[in-house]
């Protein structure tokens, strides 16, 4: 045959595709093992050409990955988990809503993560302005005291929980949220209006596996039964993520956001890029004066 | 017990439909669940927490003019006690359900009796209520007893109606604490909501016994004598309300700081601003008082049961408008834009399965009091000796 007469060569074409994916697969690698892609380099010889600081070489997601990974390794009440949004980097793409969405498979009403839009002036001197809106994780939180049967705490870890099944959903904590931060599932699937059609679309019956199957939220799997069960009927709001931590992943919206201006780690680590950037003198907090002390800080 | 016939009958059949289509609610609730609700996670507390404020006020406030005979032993309010108690018993219930209600996971109330955070006002109010209504089915049982003549039950009367005093003074303030406790709602973060809560509730029990003795009970000279001090009272703690209201409103008014006035200007001003200036201030208000200046309709049974419903239609709505508008005001500027979904919405209104539970426990709270008068024994002795 032809085609076994050539000889195998690798057209050039083929080569940047197998470069290109091979580089793809070990950043990702190195991106989910927490390992820094400047971790292997061969050294520079310092006579030749000076040394680039590693840290502001090195994508900034891969920095806070070795971060978490170090805090890690500490006991959880010496950590001090805290978000940076800079609102300067946000571009209002929504990505970390979205990937909130579907890292934590949330219903139809309930967010975490919404994105807030302003626009500002007057023509022609207009800008628009982006407030990525997680849960504030204060370390006075107005929410939690507010609970009757103590379903929402402050975990060890400074984290503002939900105990699923402690909850018996009066929602007197979402009333007490100065931010908006919670909401409640009132048991709605995106797939559920949708057209059955087998063998033409993904109908409902197929579509709707995806969104009954579990998710992780706290760890534990939660699935979405046909009848009334957590986290239906209860109060649901962003938790840092703690699944992802706690298996060494940064938060689904840290890591998707394209801006990278969402920043996340362990402000008791005086080396952690959150640490450097809430000692910055344009760091600010939403509602300073209610004194809750949020620990999601914005730079302005 | 005598009574005006026509109104009965035409209570009995409003209570009764009121009570069926609340059935239909109950229904929906329980077997679809929170879905057909309008409030959600914006406005979080709906119809169903104004009228459990609203209830709970009548119950306790029931249980202050029940005292006027059971504790104070005055002579000018005998057999008109267990009328006001039984309205208490009706109406707690009434509130409890109605609470309940809007839990996303009613099953688990039991967590608030065993596994209690006792620093939240809502499980002290849980306790409390809970407690309130034993002290009223004890309260009862000991008016049963001397109404059938047993004088050893007097003591024990007293004592259990000062703890009911007590409670209903506390837990009337305590659901204005409910309110008032979040720091970031500016129009309910002041220490006036769980000091006005207590004189609604009076207000609101006062309403409510110049409809039961106006339209319930026999013709004569002494239900005349309790009309008449029941609506100067009344007349009086409407006056004192107009007061609360004016400095309320004025004072968030001057100030101008946004959340606090825009708050009043949704009440006054906003979709629903007619509720307020037609119904709350205008029945509920102006024209009691304007016809209770007059002698004539103070001591009219018919007149005092048609000011007593518009006392109560106009607390109802000035619950309702201390509950939605504080709600409806976005917590943070551009929120109700940046993500929509179902119950992600603050503009309120109550939903036709709202309106039928709350028809529905109305219904059945007035169909408890009118059975209970007709068919419970007690209510056919004469009251002359209880009081001394």
């Amino acid at each position: 045959m032809a085609d076994e007469e050539k000889p195998n060569r690798i057209s050039r074409r083929n080569f940047f595709k197998i470069v290109g994916v091979a580089g793809a697969a070990l950043a990702s690698r190195q991106l989910l093992h927490g390992r820094p892609a400047a971790a292997n380099r061969p050294a520079i010889e310092p006579a030749e050409l000076p040394a680039p600081p590693a840290k502001a070489d090195a994508d900034i997601l891969l920095r806070m990955q070795e971060e978490l990974a170090r805090a890690l390794k500490k006991p959880p009440a010496e950590r001090r988990w805290v978000m940076v949004i800079d609102l300067r980097k946000c571009v209002g793409c929504h990505a970390c809503t979205i990937a909130c969405v579907a890292e934590n498979k949330l219903p139809p009403g309930v967010v975490y993560r919404p994105v807030i839009e302003k626009e500002i002036g007057t023509y022609p001197n207009v800008s628009r302005l982006f407030v990525p809106r997680p849960c504030m994780q204060c370390e006075k939180p107005p929410c939690t005291p507010v609970c009757p049967v103590n379903a929402t705490y402050t975990n060890e870890e400074g984290v503002v929980v939900v105990d699923y099944e402690q909850c018996i959903g009066c929602r007197a904590c979402i009333t007490a949220c100065p931010y908006g931060a919670r909401t409640s599932d009132f048991g709605y699937t995106y797939t559920e209006e949708t057209p059955v059609a087998d063998g033409l679309i993904l109908g409902r019956e197929k579509a709707d596996d995806y969104e009954r199957a579990s998710n992780f939220e706290y760890g534990k799997g939660y699935d979405r039964p046909g009848e009334h069960g957590s986290p239906i009927g209860n109060a649901r709001k962003c938790h840092f993520c703690l699944h992802r931590l706690h298996e060494g992943l940064l938060p689904a919206c840290v890591t998707t956001c394209i801006g990278r201006a969402t920043l996340f780690g362990d402000a008791n680590d005086p080396d952690s890029v959150v640490a450097e950037m809430i000692s910055k003198p344009n760091v600010t907090v939403l509602k300073e004066e209610l004194g809750t002390k949020p620990r999601v800080y914005y730079l302005v | 017990m005598k009574s005006e016939p026509n109104i009965k009958k035409i209570i009995y059949l409003l209570g009764a439909a009121a009570f069926a289509f609340g059935l239909w609610g109950f229904y929906l609730r329980f077997f679809v669940g929170e879905r057909m609700v309008n409030y959600g996670s914006y406005v979080v507390w709906g119809l169903w927490v104004a009228m459990y404020l609203f209830y709970g006020g009548i119950s306790t406030g029931s249980m202050m003019i029940a005292s006027l005979e059971y504790l104070f032993g005055m002579r000018l309010f005998k057999g008109s006690g267990k009328i006001a108690l039984w309205g208490a018993v009706v109406t707690m219930p009434a509130a409890l359900v109605t609470i309940a209600m809007d839990l996303g996971h009613m099953e688990r109330i039991w967590k608030v009796f065993f596994q209690p955070n006792l620093f939240s006002v809502m499980a002290q109010l849980v306790w409390g209520y809970s407690i309130f209504m034993a002290v009223l089915l004890a309260a009862l049982w000991l008016v049963i007893r001397l109404e059938s003549g047993k004088q050893d039950a007097r003591p024990w009367l007293r004592f259990v109606m000062g703890i009911g005093l007590f409670l209903s003074i506390f837990l009337s303030g305590g659901v204005g604490a409910l309110l008032g406790v979040n720091a970031s709602r500016e129009a309910w973060h002041t220490a006036m909501l769980p000091a006005q809560f207590p004189v609604f509730s009076l207000l609101s029990g006062c309403a409510l016994m110049l409809i039961l003795l106006g339209w319930f009970t026999p013709a004569d000279e002494k239900r005349a004598q309790q009309l008449r001090v029941l609506s100067i009272g009344l007349l009086i703690l409407l006056m004192v309300k107009a007061y609360y209201l004016w400095v309320d409103y004025s004072q968030a008014l001057y100030a101008g700081t946004p959340v606090a006035s825009e708050a009043v200007s949704l009440v006054l001003f906003g979709r629903f601003g007619w509720a307020f200036w037609l119904l709350q201030l205008g029945l509920g208000m102006l024209f009691p008082i304007v016809f209770l200046l007059f002698t004539r309709f103070q001591q009219n049974p018919f007149w005092s049961g048609v000011l007593g419903v518009a006392v109560l239609v106009g607390i109802a709505v000035a619950r309702a408008n201390i509950i939605f508008p504080m709600l409806s005001i976005p917590e943070l500027e551009g929120l109700a834009h940046a993500f929509t979904g179902p119950h992600l919405n603050y503009d309120y209104y109550p939903s036709l399965m709202e309106w039928a539970v709350t028809l529905g426990v109305t219904g059945g709270a007035a169909l408890a009091w009118l059975l209970g008068v007709d068919f419970l024994p007690f209510f056919k002795t004469n009251s002359q000796e209880v009081a001394q």
